[in-house]
């Protein structure tokens, strides 16, 4: 038995399972979004029939702006936050060695625990609400902005900006310290202005290195579930609620069309990738992308 | 440059993202502790401990440690998902993470790619189709369809921290000891496991914590039947309310994250990079 082969031999258990798992599960989704699924006693592959059906939902449009909009917004928050908390970061120095672990809570835990946060402090009834009345804002709860259960609401975005902020951070702190000041301090030496090292020296080294972090950020936030489907303002909901709840229903046609609605989140992801490969030829590259999902 | 003034002086940009990160627990525990909080004190006017007595039912905190609430089979539950899981990757991963780092291949880069992808790819979707795959299979509603799916998840990023164990390893110590004589053997027993297992040990609590966090894949597959800590969670605020019992939930959901920021995190640290 040769080197080369051993490797192979070595790397198979687990390609084989990833391959199985990821390639064949994808290739499923979209065979059953297309019509291939026997156990619901349909097998009509191939057909558009069900992405039709899709269109054809009431409020798909809204759905499809509404998850967009949460995922845009959140994301290029998280982006624009966790830079500035990277900075801070960088500037504290290693002297206060619990900075550098306590701000990584938020990674540690479930989103549900950030709902729940977010229900007792921005609900209706919530502490902030209850602030307001002290301070003789508002008279009574309804008075209290819509941040949960509305359209459009802060409340889903605050969900991810308290989980993804530290994400980002994270990413962008491996970055900036592995970046070394070479090139800043060679730029200082020749003159150049404080934003002119911000814009030619520090931004072109830092973005290649933080485009995987986001496209995760951004993929999680598209196809995430618990934060829209608990603090959402109902019909029209974002299209992994939508996918859901055609998928309870009893009619298992419309099974299929959830699973069309998931496959249509997942075009979005790849046209976003392939984007984001063009900027950046090192999306793939794993440095960068720090731990917590 | 002025660095070293920093230091000295507190950052308030810090200070504020800080509070923004660690306040909001604060609440959390008040409700949990909370049996009246009318609108629009803010305080609860009732504690929980004061009428604990009064009445004929556990409350709050009585009630989440008792067997009613379900609440220590579903930690139960999610630490042997969590630790199946997690044993399986170790295997998976363990041969492939040292021809990863130790060899070059063409198509290496691409496989590495391949252990990105899951990072992309919507919980939802996943969860749907294992569901139309295990109902046939009889997988749905157990336990071992659960660990499978969990893998997906797992899988990158024991990955990820197996091959900077490797990395970081050297095979120096190794090459000392065969000069001195040593069989491989014992260069094995004495030299490179002692030297993995600090790194793997790392690697087994940070995918236990992935996978013990794991909600929507849980409650897809899972179909109800299998309880965790985060469907649990789920099935007391799915409707948008937190009540003192879903917060002293939300308090216990977050036991495994917090132990491990609190034991482990320094040593994680070391591992995160990877390219």
């Amino acid at each position: 038995m040769n080197r080369t082969t051993r490797q192979w031999l070595a790397l198979l258990p687990v390609l084989s399972v990833m391959l199985l798992l990821i390639l064949g599960i994808s290739l499923y989704a979209v065979a059953q979004s297309l019509g291939y699924a026997p156990i619901y006693g349909i097998d009509a592959f191939p057909t558009l029939h069900y992405y039709d059906l899709l269109w054809q939902q009431t409020g798909f449009w809204q759905s499809m702006g509404l998850t967009l909009y949460y995922a845009v917004i959140a994301t290029v928050l998280a982006l624009i936050l966790g830079f500035f908390l990277a900075l801070a970061l960088v500037k504290q120095g290693r002297n206060h060695a619990w900075i550098h672990t306590l701000y990584k809570f938020p990674l540690m835990v479930p989103y549900l625990v950030a709902i729940a946060m977010v229900i007792l402090i921005f609900g209706q009834g919530g502490l902030l609400a209850r602030l307001s009345f002290a301070l003789g804002w508002i008279d009574s709860p309804a008075g209290f902005a819509d941040v949960l259960y509305s359209h459009y609401g802060w409340g889903i975005i605050i969900v991810y900006l308290w989980k993804q902020v530290p994400f980002m951070a994270l990413s962008i702190y491996v970055v900036l310290m592995g970046m070394g000041n070479d090139t800043d301090e060679a730029a200082l030496l020749l003159g150049a202005r404080r934003w002119q090292r911000w814009l030619y020296v520090v931004l072109p080294q830092v973005i290649p290195g933080i485009t995987s972090a986001t496209l995760i950020c951004f993929a999680f936030n598209l196809g995430a579930f618990e934060a829209p489907f608990i603090l959402g303002g109902g019909f029209p909901d974002t299209l992994p609620v939508m996918a859901w709840r055609l998928f309870t229903d009893s009619d298992y046609n419309n099974r299929l069309t959830g699973m069309a609605a998931m496959v249509v989140i997942g075009l979005v992801l790849l046209l976003l990738i392939a984007i984001a490969g063009r900027l950046s030829r090192r999306v793939f590259q794993w440095q960068g992308a720090g731990h917590g999902r | 440059m002025d660095a070293k003034r920093a230091n000295r002086r507190p950052n308030f940009l810090l200070i504020a993202l800080y509070v923004l990160i660690v306040a909001p627990v604060v609440p959390v525990i008040i409700q949990s502790l909370a049996f009246q909080w009318h609108w629009p004190d803010l305080l609860p006017s009732v504690w929980w401990w004061s009428v604990r007595g009064d009445v004929a039912f556990p409350l709050a905190w009585d009630y989440l440690l008792s067997p009613y609430s379900h609440v220590f089979s579903a930690a139960g539950n999610t630490l042997f998902i969590s630790i199946s899981v997690t044993l399986l990757a170790l295997v998976l991963c363990l041969p492939a993470a040292k021809v990863l780092v130790s060899h070059d291949f063409q198509w290496k880069q691409q496989v590495l790619a391949l252990f990105t992808l899951p990072l992309i790819l919507p919980e939802m979707t996943l969860g749907l189709a294992f569901l139309a795959i295990f109902i046939p299979m009889g997988l749905a509603g157990t336990y071992t369809g659960i660990i499978i799916a969990h893998l997906i998840p797992v899988l990158p990023y024991m990955m990820r921290v197996l091959v900077s164990v490797y990395k970081n390893l050297g095979h120096d110590y190794e090459e000392q000891a065969r000069l001195l004589g040593a069989s491989s053997w014992q260069v094995m027993r004495h030299i490179t496991i002692p030297m993995l297992l600090p790194g793997i040990l790392a690697g087994c609590l940070f995918t236990l914590l992935v996978s013990s966090n794991i909600f929507l894949l849980t409650f897809l597959v899972g179909q109800g039947s299998v309880e965790t800590l985060p469907t649990l969670l789920f099935a007391k605020m799915g409707g948008g309310s937190l009540d003192a019992t879903g917060a002293g939930l939300t308090l216990i959901a977050m036991v495994p994250g917090v132990l491990l920021l609190l034991t482990t995190e320094r040593r994680i640290r070391d591992y995160q990079r990877m390219d």
